[in-house]
């Protein structure tokens, strides 16, 4: 700077303090965090990482505070975490992001500090969104809930599945943005005529993708993996009448309304399907959605519109799956680092980081952004959805087993989508698959009647 | 002394695993003795015996081919006089591509909506074909994957012996009115031996081993038509977090291959004995 400079500067900084003592100002400012060390955050590489490194930029620039940013594509993400936690000497982490699915293995495992043992007055704010507990455990019960357990971490996005559309061709057509999966079924028998056009696109790529899409009509039919994990009763119940109605009626609209590759559709191609102009409705998560605006990417910006996903009757509800990621904090990473990574949270979880979070395309976890003016903005027309959907979210799988089941959900699931197997077939694999792996893991465990193959 | 203890310890924690259930609590590893579990586990495990079996296909396709067009490339290669460098060069290029991005190049060619070979397909006027979606294509599609970039692996060995060999038994057959088909049979082939069973040796191992033209293009899809023995072992230990098990299964692929190249010994040896 030169030196004339320094005193247009001076004088900023000058009014700047003032402004900041006032109180009327001071609420609108940024949270004063104090000096920190620098921190590592391992972060994953998803739809909304752009969001969360413009508001880690804005941290850095108003704290003053260096953040490192260990940016890893999803599949790497798990054992990055696991080498870290393990490591005998020092993690190189100071904040890891756990998705929700591979919480329980960190929680159980003892690799993570409770944030209040790091700092006994840490608090996430009463407008932050609990996403189904994801971020509590209770040791005893070995199972995810804030009534009875300690807080391990907090989402930093929470992600669920939303309903997406051509508004222009809807409006076209003279369709309407349909209510339950009967009605997805109607409208696609107009809006499928492929490859030129997709009547609903939904992932069906073996592993995490299909179970994650699944769930939608899992939860929205009444099925449940297990009978009541939360209170220790983990008899196998995925081979269900009302799973198998899930089962039949996801994979008929993947026929019907998908393209020929249904059964290895992975985010990265619905994604593209859909900016490309080719899907006409989908499910997807609510993170993608600034993929769909990006005049550098998308041939249908402003055209996709979101909504609640579809339900399985009129009168049910919808089948709200919180795919959502935890930050926790390694019980090998330094003090200095841990202080950091909590001052860091701190600031994260307040609204008006949460708020410029949002701005940057990333999805806030507070409440009360949903409810600013933000949502007016036609930027964020998929506001209203999400808020009118998370009522409805529910965190599945939150017990220690969750890996090996959900890989084996993932197989199964797929395996039905493709014709492998019939759909009673696969879901009776499943349930033997995990019955298999709750007797192993000592569960109270048990099957009901295999359903009819 | 160093290198033999680098090579035995893992091999004896390997199989100290194998016998083991592994857990974490309180941030600390903890073993448990359970290697009748690991065997039943194995027994049970109905998604291995088909990775196994796809993993056979595949060796015994692709390799079949690669010794083939190599062979065939080798031979013709050798028989030019001009541009021989240039050929050779070009031919090497797929083994120099990190497989990342041979990966990523045929995921693209491949897409059923906006893959090259769809729109070669298409403009013929036919339906797009389901390259990687298709239970009865998704394998023959990573082979066609794998020939393309191990055949010029095979070609650089089989051109090196071409070329070594000796020019007057050559010379003596066409003398004697030995024609190019018999040429290539009962003079060339024959005295190629060595450098085929090489060849075949090292292709066999590596085909065995197959992880990333499978883990990028399919990930052992549709169901488990492309699931192989290295990419479930890679489930069982990484995604599953199965320590113990995984181990015992890596010791398992091992004996697999071992097995598959013994009787491939046995058979090579059989068919050169008549």
């Amino acid at each position: 700077m030169k030196r004339y400079d320094l005193v247009p500067g001076l004088l900023g900084a000058a009014a700047g303090a003032i402004f900041a003592a006032s109180p009327a100002v001071a609420a609108d400012s940024f949270m004063d965090v104090g000096k920190q060390a620098p921190i590592t955050i391992l972060i994953n590489a998803s739809p909304w990482y752009n969001g969360f490194e413009s508001v880690v930029n804005l941290y850095e620039e108003q704290t003053g505070n260096k953040v490192n940013l260990d940016v890893t594509p999803f599949p790497g993400m798990l054992e990055k975490g696991r080498s870290a936690v393990r490591d005998p000497s020092k993690s190189p982490y100071d904040l890891i992001n756990i998705n929700s699915t591979w919480t329980i293995e960190f929680y159980k495992g003892g690799f993570l500090d409770p944030m209040q043992d790091v700092d006994p007055n840490f608090q996430v704010p009463k407008e932050v969104l609990t996403l189904g507990d994801a971020g509590c455990w209770d040791d005893a019960k070995q199972f995810r809930t804030c009534k009875t357990g300690k807080l391990m971490g907090y989402a930093p996005n929470g992600n669920v599945e939303l309903f997406y559309y051509r508004k222009d061709v809807f409006d076209q057509k003279g369709l309407k943005v349909p209510v339950t999966f009967d009605d997805v079924l109607a409208n696609c028998k107009v809006l499928q005529d492929p490859p030129k056009s997709y009547g609903y696109l939904q992932r069906g790529e073996k592993g995490d993708s299909i179970y994650y899409d699944w769930m939608a009509y899992m939860l929205s039919y009444g099925a449940q993996d297990v009978k009541d994990a939360e209170n220790g009763d983990f008899t196998v119940t995925i081979n269900s009448p009302q799973a198998k109605a899930a089962l039949d009626k996801y994979i008929e609209i993947g026929h019907k309304c998908g393209p020929a590759n249904a059964g290895t559709l992975g985010q990265g191609d619905l994604i593209q399907l859909i900016q490309t102009g080719k899907g006409m409705q989908a499910q997807g998560v609510v993170a993608a959605f600034p993929n769909f605006d990006n005049p550098q990417k998308s041939a249908v910006v402003g055209k996709i519109y979101a909504s609640v996903l579809p339900r399985a009757t009129a009168d049910g509800h919808p089948g709200a799956a919180i795919g959502s990621w935890v930050f926790g904090i390694p019980k090998n990473a330094s003090a200095e680092g841990k202080k950091g990574a909590i001052a860091f949270s701190k600031w994260f979880l307040t609204y008006k980081a949460q708020y410029a979070y949002a701005e940057g395309g990333g999805i806030p976890v507070r409440g009360d952004v949903f409810d600013s003016d933000l949502k007016k903005q036609d930027k964020f027309r998929w506001m209203q959805a999400y808020e009118d959907e998370i009522p409805y979210g529910k965190q599945v799988f939150g017990y220690a087993e969750s890996a090996q089941v959900t890989n084996a959900l993932g197989l199964r699931l797929n395996q039905a989508l493709i014709g492998e197997l019939t759909s009673a077939q696969a879901l009776n694999k499943a349930a033997e698959d995990f019955y298999e792996i709750f007797q192993k893991s000592g569960r109270k465990t048990g099957k009901i009647a295999p359903l009819p193959e | 002394m160093l290198l033999i203890l680098l090579t035995v310890y893992p091999i004896l924690n390997l199989i100290g695993m194998s016998v083991s259930t592994i857990g974490f609590q309180a941030a600390r590893e903890v073993w448990s003795f359970t290697p009748a579990r690991n065997f039943q586990d194995l027994i049970d495990d109905d998604i291995f015996r088909t990775a196994l079996w796809n993993t056979l296909v595949f060796a015994v396709v692709a390799v079949t081919i690669e010794i083939v067009l190599g062979l065939t490339l080798a031979i013709l290669v050798a028989s030019v006089s001009r541009f021989k460098g240039l050929v050779r060069t070009v031919l090497i290029v797929p083994i120099l591509m990190p497989p990342v991005a041979i990966g990523s190049m045929w995921k693209l060619m491949y897409s059923l909506d906006f893959g090259v070979l769809n729109q070669i397909v298409t403009s013929f006027g036919l339906q797009p074909v389901n390259w990687l979606g298709s239970t009865l294509l998704a394998l023959f599609s990573i082979i066609i994957v794998d020939v393309w970039h191990w055949t010029p692996f095979v070609f650089l060995i089989l051109f090196a012996a071409v070329e070594g060999l000796p020019k007057e038994v050559i010379e003596a057959a066409r003398i004697d009115g030995a024609r190019n088909r018999e040429l290539v049979f009962k003079i060339i082939i024959p005295l190629m031996k060595p450098a085929l069973a090489v060849a075949v040796l090292f292709r066999i191992i590596l085909a065995f081993k197959v992880f990333d033209e499978v883990f990028l293009l399919t990930s052992g899809g549709p169901g488990t038509s492309t699931e192989v023995v290295s990419l479930h072992l890679y489930k069982v230990f990484f995604e599953q977090n199965q320590m113990g098990y995984g181990a015992l299964l890596s010791l398992a692929i091992i004996a697999a291959t071992i097995a598959f190249l013994w009787v491939g010994q046995r058979a090579a040896s059989a068919v050169g004995a008549r």
